[in-house]
C-alpha cells in the first residue's frame, strides 16, 4: 500500500510546481514602489537613519540651490517632537485608553512588577548607604518607561533656506516623482540622483500618512507658490492636495518645507549634530540655525552655527565628456542628443581635449570607413563599436579641473577654526588630476588640539563638500591616515595628540562604495595617493610648527629637566667623598692625596662641606647655564616669541557707534 | 658497561643514514689527537699578538683587569676631580668612550674587533646628557661602595639599589660598561658580575673558590660556569677538543648521550648568545688547556653571529675584547651545505624571512667573515638558497643521530672551517 501510494504523491507535488510557475504575472514596480521597499538603498534603514538623512538629504538641496545663485546660504532647521497625542489629533484620530492591558506588549506581568520593584529598592538602598557615609551620590538614571513596540515617535521637520525657490509648475514633480531631477548633467553636485526630498516623502507617506508642504518663491517673483502634496508610490506620480499661488510682498525667495515622519532623536542625536557641524566646517559661508524642540525642555537644543566668510566657492560648471570616461551607451546618447550633424563636429564640440585636428587625426585613425563629414545618424553600431575603442586606447590629455569647485583651502582651514579651534592648524589643496577621465580635488587640513576634539585620529570626509560619517572604517581617508602615514616621523603622537584630520574630495563622478553614498573605497590608487600627498603636506607644514613649540617648552623645562637630577648626582659624589674622607681618618693615609684633595676631604669631615654646598654650587651652575641656552635660543629664533596681546577685531556688520567729541586741536572719539 | 650500551644503541641505530660511512671510533680518534697534538704544538710556537705589537694608524682603547685598590682610586680621583669643579662653579661632566658601531674597528691580525680612542663629554648642564651623568655618577658611588666592602653583586643587585633612577635596568647596564670603559678596567673589575647562563659538561677539572669540580660528574645539566673567572683555577682535561654548542636543547642531547666520553671533548654552551662569563671561561680553557674549539650552531644567521661573538667580541664589549676573544674557532656545523650534504629533508628547512637574508647580505660584508674564505662561501650560499636550518633538524633521522652520526662524521673528515 505504501509503496503504491508514494509514487502518486510525488507525482502531484511536481505536477503542482508547474502549475504555480505558469500562475508568476509579469509585473512593473514604479521606481517609487521600489525605493519604498528598498528605502535602506537611499539610507531610510530605520526610523533613527531616516530622520537622519532627511536632515542630510533636504539641507544639501537647500546649500545647492542656494549657490546656484550665488546667495550666501542661510538655512533654518526646526526639528520638533510630537508626541501621540499630538500626533493622533493631527490626523484626526481620537485618543483610545488601554482597556485590555494584558493584550499589550509592554504590559508588565506581576512577577516582573515584583522583581523590577525588589531591584529598586536594592537600588535605593545602596544609594542611602552612600549617602550616608558621604559618598557622592550619583545620580540614578530615571528609570524609562518600557517602550512597546507601537511607541513610535514622530517629528515634524521644518526647514527654510534662501535659495533659488521652484518653479511653480514644477514643484510637484519636484517632491513627487522618483528620479526626476535637475542635477542629472556631469558636474559636480551634492545631490545626484533626484532621490533625497522623494525619499522624504515617501517615507512621511509610509510612516504617518501626512501629506509634505512646500511654500517657494523664485527671485523677482511676485507671488509665492503653496503647495500640498503626497506620493501615489504605485504610479510614481504626484498626488496633488494644493497648489495655489499666495501673496510675496516682501519679495521672498527660497523654499520651505515641512514634513512629519516617524524617527528616533535619542539614537541619532549625536549623529545629526555631528553632521551639522561637519557641515559648517566645509560651508563657513553658510549659516545653519538648528532647533530641536520638544516638551521636555530640558531635551531642547538650539545651535546656531554663524557665517565666518563671504567667500563663496564658485558655481561648479557643467562639463563636457571626457573620450576616456564614455562607454557605449553614453556615445549613443550623446548622439541622439547632440545638435552636431556630423561625425568631426561631433568629436569636437560635445568632449573635453579633442580640438579640431586632434579629431581629424582620430577619424583618420579610425579606419577607412569613417569621414570627418560623415552624419551621425548613418553610423552602424558596429562603428561605435570602433570608436569606442579607439577613445579607449587613444592618449588624451587630462581634463582640467575648472569645472570643478572646491571648498577652498581658505574655507577648509577658517572652518576648522571655527568649529574646532584648534592649537594648529595647516591645510593643502591639490591640483586636479584626473581618474578614469573625471576629474578630482583632494583638499586636506590636519589640526592639532582643539575643543571637543578625542585623543587620536579624529577623521572629517568630505565628499563633494557634504560630510561623510558612517562606514568610516572601509574609506580611503581613513585607511590612508591609519596605515600609510607615519605620524611619529611628523613629531605627531598618533594616539595621545588631539589629531584632526580633514579631507574633502571632489570630482564630477565620485566613485561612492556600496548602497548608500556613505564612504570612497580604497581601491582607486588615484585618489588613494592624492590623499596620501594630501596628508602629508599638512603634516610637513605642522612639523616646523610642532618642532618649534618643542623646542620652546624645551626652553621652559630645561631648567626644571636639569634640577630634577641634581640631587642624584651630588648625593653620589658626596657620599663618594664621605667614604674617603673616613678612611683618611681611619688609616691616616694624608700622603695619598694632592693638597687641594687633602684640603677638600678635610672640610667634607669637618662638615664644611655637605651634600648641600654641592647642590647649591651646581644648581648655580644649572642656572647660569639655562640663562645661557635662553639667550642664544632668543637670539636664534628672534623676537617672534614677545609676550602676545590679544587683538580685538571689529565685527564686519554691526555699525560702529561713535561719539565724537571736537576741540579746536583734537578729536576725541568713544567707541562704544 | 659502555661497551654493552653502545652495542645495544648501534643495533637500534644501523639504518641511520650515512651510517655506514662511519669508521670505526679508534680511527676516529686517531685523526683528532694528530690534529690535536698539531694544534697544540704550532698554537705554543706562535705567539699571540697585543695591540701594542702591531703600529695601527690609530690609537685604540683596551682595559686591563686591575685590582681592587686601583679601581678605587680610580674612581675617588675622578670624583675628586668632579667634586673640583663643582665647587668652582663650572658643574661637571665625564669623558666617556664612545662605543658606537663608528668607533668600532676590526683588526685582521689580531682577528678581534677593538675600539678607537674617540670619546664623547657627558655634560650635567645638558638636557640630552643630564640624566646619563646622573646614573653615572651614582654607578660610580655603588662600584666604590663594593670595591670598599669587597664583595660581588650581580647586575640586577645594581640595578635595584636606585630603580627609580635607573628606571630600566638596559640603562644601568650601559652605564656600568661605560663606566668600566672609563676607568680603563673590565667589567669583571667593578665586582659587578651577570647572572650564571653558560655551562660546561665533559672531561674537565677545575677548581671554583677552592672546590674541585669533575665536569663529568656533574649530572646530564653540566656545571654552571662561575660568574667571576677569578674564582677558577687549576685547570686539568685530556680531552682532544672542545666543542661549543648554540643551543641548549643539542648541548643536552650530547650531554645524555655522554658523546664525551666516546670522543674526550668538553661542551660548552651560553644558551644563545654567549655572556660575558662563558666568553672568559672559554677563553681560559683554550689558552690554559691549548685545545682546538669547534662550533656547533644554526644554520642561519643568527648562529654565525654568535660564532663571531665567541671570536671577534661583541661590538657592545669591544673595549675588553682582548680578555673575552677566542681566537681559531672552526665552525664545523651545522652549516648550509650539509643541508644537501646530509639530504635534510625541505620540512625540516625554513624558508629565511626578508629580515634573515638582509642580516645575512650585511654579514657578508663583516670583515671577521670576510678572512674565512670557507665562511663567505657557506653564508653566500646560504643567502643564495635563503634556507636555515636548526641544529634539530637533524634529529629527523632520530633523535640521537646528531651524537651517533653527524658529529662522529664530521670529525672523521675533518670537516671544519
Amino acid at each position: 500500500m505504501d509503496s503504491s501510494e508514494s509514487p502518486t504523491e510525488t507525482k502531484k507535488t511536481k505536477s503542482k510546481t508547474p502549475r504555480k510557475n505558469k500562475e508568476t504575472v509579469l509585473k512593473q514596480k514604479s521606481p517609487a514602489e521600489f525605493f519604498a521597499e528598498n528605502k535602506n538603498i537611499a539610507g531610510f534603514d530605520n526610523p533613527g537613519k531616516s530622520l537622519y538623512t532627511t536632515v542630510r538629504e533636504l539641507v544639501e538641496n537647500s546649500l545647492d540651490s542656494a549657490e546656484s545663485i550665488s546667495e550666501l546660504p542661510v538655512v533654518e532647521i526646526t526639528i520638533e517632537e510630537i508626541n501621540k497625542s499630538k500626533f493622533n489629533s493631527m490626523i484626526g484620530l481620537i485618543d483610545c485608553e488601554r482597556v485590555d492591558a494584558e493584550l499589550y506588549d509592554d504590559y508588565e506581568t506581576e512577577k516582573a512588577r515584583e522583581k523590577r520593584l525588589a531591584k529598586e529598592a536594592r537600588a535605593q538602598e545602596i544609594q542611602a548607604k552612600n549617602a550616608a557615609l558621604g559618598k557622592k551620590v550619583k545620580e540614578t538614571p530615571a528609570s524609562k518607561g518600557i517602550r512597546g513596540r507601537g511607541e513610535a515617535s514622530f517629528y515634524s521637520y521644518m526647514q527654510g533656506d534662501n535659495g533659488k525657490g521652484m518653479p511653480h509648475d514644477d514643484i510637484p514633480n519636484m517632491f513627487g516623482r522618483v528620479l526626476s531631477g535637475t542635477k542629472y548633467g556631469l558636474k559636480q553636485t551634492r545631490g545626484k540622483f533626484g532621490l533625497g526630498a522623494k525619499m522624504a516623502l515617501i517615507w512621511s507617506k509610509m510612516s504617518t500618512g501626512l501629506p509634505i508642504e512646500i511654500s517657494s518663491s523664485m527671485r523677482n517673483q511676485s507671488y509665492m507658490s503653496f503647495c500640498r502634496l503626497d506620493i501615489d508610490i504605485h504610479k510614481n506620480i504626484p498626488h496633488v492636495h494644493v497648489n495655489e499661488k499666495r501673496e510675496n510682498k516682501e519679495r521672498w525667495h527660497g523654499a520651505e518645507i515641512q514634513v512629519v515622519i516617524e524617527g528616533n532623536w535619542t539614537t541619532y542625536r549625536s549623529k545629526i549634530l555631528h553632521y551639522m557641524r561637519q557641515m559648517a566646517v566645509i560651508t563657513p559661508y553658510a549659516q545653519f540655525l538648528f532647533k530641536f524642540v520638544s516638551d521636555a525642555p530640558e531635551k531642547n537644543v538650539t545651535i546656531r552655527f554663524s557665517r565666518r566668510t563671504d567667500v563663496m566657492p564658485p558655481v561648479p560648471l557643467e562639463t563636457k565628456h571626457h573620450p576616456s570616461s564614455v562607454d557605449l551607451l553614453l556615445i549613443k546618447r550623446l548622439i541622439a542628443e547632440t545638435s552636431k550633424q556630423n561625425l568631426l563636429q561631433f568629436l569636437q564640440h560635445e568632449f573635453v581635449n579633442i580640438s579640431k585636428s586632434h579629431a581629424e587625426r582620430l577619424i583618420g585613425e579610425m579606419g577607412p570607413d569613417f569621414s570627418p563629414k560623415m552624419a551621425l545618424k548613418s553610423l552602424t553600431p558596429q562603428q561605435l563599436v570602433r570608436i569606442h575603442q579607439l577613445f579607449r586606447q587613444a592618449k588624451f590629455d587630462d581634463p582640467n579641473g575648472h569645472c570643478l569647485s572646491p571648498a577652498g583651502e581658505y574655507n577648509l582651514r577658517l572652518g576648522i577654526i571655527k568649529e574646532l579651534q584648534p592649537d594648529m592648524v595647516a591645510t593643502y589643496s591639490g591640483s586636479a588630476q584626473v581618474f578614469e577621465g573625471h576629474p578630482f580635488i583632494v583638499e586636506a587640513g590636519v589640526s592639532i588640539g582643539g575643543k571637543n576634539v578625542k585623543q587620536g585620529l579624529n577623521i572629517f570626509r568630505f565628499a563633494n563638500r557634504i560630510p561623510l560619517l558612517f562606514e568610516q572604517g572601509a574609506d580611503v581617508v581613513t585607511r590612508t591616515a591609519l596605515k600609510r602615514i607615519n605620524w611619529s616621523s611628523y613629531k605627531i603622537n598618533q594616539l595621545q595628540d588631539k589629531i584632526g584630520i580633514f579631507v574633502s574630495i571632489v570630482s564630477t563622478k565620485i566613485p561612492f562604495k556600496g548602497t548608500g553614498k556613505e564612504y570612497i573605497g580604497d581601491d582607486i590608487t588615484e585618489i588613494a595617493s592624492a590623499v596620501k600627498y594630501s596628508i602629508q603636506q599638512c603634516c610637513v607644514q605642522l612639523k616646523s610648527k610642532i618642532v618649534k613649540k618643542m623646542q620652546a617648552r624645551e626652553q621652559q623645562e630645561r631648567k626644571r629637566n636639569l634640577n630634577k637630577y641634581i640631587p642624584d648626582a651630588t648625593g653620589a659624589v658626596y657620599n663618594v667623598l664621605k667614604d674617603m674622607a673616613e678612611t683618611q681618618l681611619h688609616a691616616s693615609k694624608k700622603f695619598r692625596y694632592g693638597d687641594d684633595d687633602g684640603e677638600l676631604l678635610r672640610k667634607v669631615s669637618e662638615n664644611l662641606i655637605t651634600k648641600e654646598t654641592l647642590s647649591e654650587k651646581l644648581a648655580k651652575h644649572v642656572e647660569q647655564v639655562d640663562y645661557e641656552m635662553a639667550l642664544e635660543y632668543a637670539t636664534q629664533s628672534g623676537v617672534s616669541e614677545e609676550p602676545r596681546e590679544t587683538i580685538y577685531i571689529q565685527p564686519l556688520e554691526t555699525e560702529n557707534k561713535i561719539i565724537d567729541l571736537h576741540s579746536p586741536f583734537f578729536v576725541f572719539r568713544m567707541f562704544h | 658497561m659502555a661497551e654493552s650500551s653502545k652495542k645495544r644503541r648501534r643495533t637500534n641505530t644501523d639504518d641511520l643514514p650515512f651510517k655506514n660511512k662511519l669508521k670505526p671510533d679508534s680511527a676516529i680518534l686517531q685523526t683528532l689527537k694528530d690534529f690535536s697534538t698539531s694544534f697544540s704544538s704550532s698554537s705554543s710556537s706562535s705567539k699571540t699578538l697585543t695591540l701594542q705589537d702591531l703600529s695601527l694608524p690609530f690609537s685604540c682603547r683596551e682595559v686591563s683587569d686591575l685590582s681592587l685598590s686601583s679601581v678605587q682610586s680610580n674612581i675617588e680621583s675622578l670624583v675628586l676631580r668632579i667634586a673640583h669643579s663643582i665647587l668652582s662653579g663650572n658643574g661637571f661632566a665625564f669623558d666617556v668612550p664612545s662605543r658606537a658601531a663608528t668607533n668600532q674597528f676590526y683588526v685582521p691580525e689580531l682577528d678581534r674587533i677593538v675600539l678607537k680612542d674617540k670619546s664623547s663629554l657627558r655634560p650635567f648642564a645638558n638636557i640630552s646628557t643630564v640624566r646619563k651623568s646622573a646614573i653615572t655618577a651614582r654607578i660610580l658611588q655603588l662600584v666604590h661602595q663594593l670595591c670598599n666592602k669587597g664583595i660581588h653583586v650581580t647586575k640586577r643587585d645594581l640595578f635595584y639599589t636606585d630603580v627609580k633612577l635607573f628606571q630600566d635596568q638596559i640603562q644601568s647596564d650601559m652605564v656600568l660598561d661605560d663606566v668600566s670603559c672609563m676607568l680603563g678596567c673590565t667589567r669583571s673589575s667593578l665586582n659587578v658580575v651577570a647572572a650564571e647562563k653558560g655551562v660546561v659538561v665533559g672531561r674537565l677539572i677545575f677548581s671554583d673558590n677552592g672546590d674541585m669540580i669533575d665536569c663529568t660528574k656533574m649530572g646530564m645539566g653540566g656545571k654552571a660556569i662561575p660568574p667571576n673567572i677569578d674564582r677558577v683555577g687549576d685547570m686539568q682535561s685530556d680531552a682532544l677538543f672542545i666543542l661549543l654548542v648554540e643551543k641548549d636543547a643539542a648541548y643536552m642531547r650530547l650531554a645524555e648521550d655522554r658523546f664525551y666520553n666516546r670522543f674526550p671533548c668538553i661542551i660548552v654552551t651560553a644558551k644563545g648568545q654567549p655572556d660575558v662569563a662563558t666568553r672568559l671561561f672559554l677563553k681560559k680553557m683554550k689558552m690554559e688547556l691549548k685545545l682546538p674549539v669547534l662550533a656547533l650552531v644554526d644554520s642561519d644567521p643568527y648562529g654565525l653571529k654568535i660564532l663571531s661573538v665567541y671570536g671577534c667580541g661583541s661590538k657592545n664589549m669591544s673595549y675588553d675584547s682582548a680578555n673575552l676573544t677566542t681566537p681559531d674557532i672552526k665552525w664545523l656545523g651545522v652549516r648550509p651545505s650539509d643541508l644537501d650534504k646530509y639530504k635534510i629533508p625541505e620540512q625540516c628547512r625554513l624558508p629565511m624571512t626578508e629580515q634573515d637574508i638582509k642580516t645575512g647580505k650585511d654579514m657578508l660584508e663583516e670583515d671577521f667573515v670576510k678572512k674565512n674564505p670557507g665562511w663567505v662561501e657557506e653564508l653566500t650560499l646560504m643567502v643564495k638558497t635563503k634556507q636555515k636550518a636548526e641544529i634539530q633538524a637533524l634529529s629527523t633521522f632520530g633523535f640521537q643521530y646528531l651524537s651517533e652520526v653527524y658529529l662522529p662524521l664530521k670529525l672523521q673528515q675533518k670537516d671544519w672551517l
